[in-house]
């Protein structure tokens, strides 16, 4: 579903520096598997989830990213979100004076129009949305506020798991969603993202931690060190990694 | 004094049409308003007004009904543009507001300068609407001044729409008097033109009255809309609140000049002035002077006012949802200019605000 070969990306020049983040990142992720990607903080994991979704702020210099058989090239973030990839933020934005509903909405209904399909109908929106809510544990109240506005740190990483939902997404690339989170809501968010396994659907999950991953249980996990992938392995690489650190990997760091 | 300034064609033709006087003697020795006087410094009236056709025009002032009298004697007018409005706009008409009445004021003006007065009295413990609807047609140059008189515990609600007119010239003077515990609450959405002015000046009683001061403008290419206010507190426990916020494109021009001024015996005021604008590119710009001058010493004064771009991670976020840059960038703009109509407390002009906001923004997508 996703194939990301050399992978090489710096930060854009425009944003005044021209560092290298990314460095030969190769990772390909099949239809239906959920792959983690650990690593210590620096080694560009947030930066492979913003550019995977077209971040601006970072510039692709070698290498390629395929996505369901396609190039993704220059795509814009719109029309990669319109192919069904959907990016968990690690920090959800703040969105005052849009309210979440209005926001998801613009958001389903665009994405449809990109594909040639007809727009949602406000009813049929509604209904979902309920349901979704109900899956989450987010009142009514909460859909109301504007995006993002006035949650704690763990309700806006629910929120997000809620537009995922909602956008019904082919690929989800979570970025530290359990970072802020505490059991509960870990556990919560997780039966969300669980509930959106399916054999057509594929997501990464970028995480420090293993404590996500228990209840995720991925098909592969990947280490990542100096913007490259230095190791794959099943869920018991995630383990070693919780008890011995990621140092070992700090002179792959290059 | 120095020499009296050479006067365009303009300026000549509303001398013919000027009784002699303080106005005609102001426009001979230093001509119309233009950028070298300071409260013009942004608004330069004298050189736009020479590039329209110097004739008369005709300005259509609708009511929804006749007025209660005619007022000959205006009190002393706080600018030139509000003096020749009542000298060449013809015997002021006087509406006495009634209660809960809901007062519409359409003005549309033909090619050329006309003028008018009028005076809005609400009386003590009625509570009104004034709703007024600008639009003009190219070449034209409307001056209106409005006196407004609230009596004790009154309560005006006063919107002014202004409709983009990038060949027109637009100047509303509104001069307003509170009586205590009345309470004034102003908004305007106004989307520019040749030249617009809006000019409010408050003079505030104190003692329980209260005055929001409030605005949204959208401001699109060759569009100019200049708000100039001063509320004047001039005795204690007044209360005066003012959000303006404005969103400009390219080739667009906000002006905000707010000035609050505390006399001495204004102690215990409360007042608070915001302006935030938003500059949607590079060629679009916002001039903003914001004042306090305070002679009381027990007061909670304010005032804030900040300029930026829209933001960037908002719009990447908004994009990853699939909302394409254009939409994106609208939605934003309008949850900008959204929070001074959502404080308007009359649900269906609310609604109305806002959804001719949503239609113009959808305009410029």
């Amino acid at each position: 579903m996703l194939e990301i070969k050399n992978l090489h990306a710096r930060v854009n020049p425009e944003e005044g520096e021209t560092k290298a983040i990314l460095k030969g990142v190769d990772l390909t992720v099949p239809a239906g598997e959920v792959h983690a990607v650990m690593g210590p903080n620096g080694c560009g994991k947030s930066t492979l989830s913003y550019v995977l979704a077209g971040h601006d702020g970072y510039e692709v210099t070698d290498g390629s990213v395929s996505f369901l058989g396609e190039e993704m090239g220059e795509l814009e973030p719109e029309e990669r979100a319109a192919k069904g990839l959907f990016l968990s933020f690690q920090y959800p934005v703040e969105i005052p004076g849009v309210p979440t509903l209005t926001f998801l909405k613009e958001a389903a209904n665009a994405q449809r129009k990109a594909r040639g399909e007809d727009e949602i109908s406000a009813p049929d929106f509604m209904t979902f949305a309920r349901e979704n809510a109900a899956k989450l544990g987010i009142s009514n109240e909460m859909l109301k506020r504007p995006v993002n506005v006035g949650f704690s740190g763990g309700e806006k990483k629910r929120m997000e798991i809620f537009q995922a939902l909602m956008l019904a997404p082919k690929f989800l690339i979570l970025d530290e969603t359990d970072s802020g989170l505490d059991i509960d809501a870990l556990r919560v968010v997780a039966d969300g993202v669980n509930a959106l396994r399916s054999p057509d659907r594929s997501m990464l999950v970028i995480t420090h931690y293993q404590r996500l991953l228990e209840y995720l249980k991925p098909d592969v996990v990947h280490v990542m060190a100096g913007g490259r992938i230095v190791e794959s392995g099943g869920p018991e690489l995630a383990v070693k990694l919780e008890a011995e650190g990621y140092e070992r990997y700090a002179g792959k760091a290059a | 004094m120095g020499l009296p300034v050479k006067l365009n064609l303009y300026e000549e033709a509303l001398l013919d049409a000027l009784p002699d006087g303080e106005a005609a003697e102001a426009i001979r020795a230093s001509g119309l308003p233009h950028r070298r006087v300071e409260a013009w410094k942004w608004s330069d009236l004298r050189t736009v007004l020479s590039r329209l056709p110097a004739k008369t025009g005709v300005m259509a002032a609708r009511t929804p009904r006749e007025a209660d009298s005619e007022v000959l004697a205006l009190p002393e007018p706080v600018s030139l543009p509000a003096r020749l409005a009542g000298l060449l706009g013809g015997p002021a008409g006087m509406f006495v507001l009634k209660a809960a009445e809901r007062f519409t004021l359409d003005v549309s003006a033909s090619e050329g300068a006309s003028h008018r007065a009028l005076v809005i009295e609400v009386p003590a413990g009625v509570s009104a609407v004034l709703h007024e609807r600008y639009a003009l047609d190219a070449g034209a140059f409307a001056n209106i001044a409005l006196d407004i008189r609230l009596g004790e515990g009154a309560r005006l609600t006063r919107i002014i729409e202004q409709d983009a007119a990038p060949e027109a010239v637009l100047v509303v003077t509104g001069t307003v008097t509170l009586a205590s515990h009345a309470d004034y609450a102003q908004t305007t959405l106004g989307f520019g033109a040749k030249l617009a002015r809006i000019e409010t000046h408050i003079t505030h009683p104190g003692h329980g009255a209260r005055v929001r001061l409030d605005s949204a403008y959208l401001l699109a290419e060759g569009l100019h809309l200049d708000q100039t206010s001063i509320v004047r507190h001039t005795g204690p426990h007044g209360v005066t609140e003012e959000l303006s916020k404005g969103a400009v494109m390219p080739g667009g021009r906000g002006v905000f000049q707010g000035k609050i001024h505390v006399e001495r015996a204004a102690q215990k005021t409360d007042a608070r002035m915001n302006h935030r604008g938003l500059l949607l590119g590079e060629r679009a710009e916002i001039d903003a002077k914001p004042e306090l001058e305070i002679y009381a010493d027990d007061v909670a004064c304010a005032h804030g006012n900040a300029l930026g771009e829209l933001d960037a991670e908002a719009l990447f976020y908004m994009r990853q949802r699939g909302i394409p840059e254009i939409a994106a960038r609208a939605l934003l703009t309008e949850s900008f200019l959204a929070e001074p109509l959502e404080r308007i407390e009359d649900e269906a002009i609310r609604d109305a605000l806002l959804a001719r906001l949503r239609t113009a923004l959808e305009a410029l997508r």
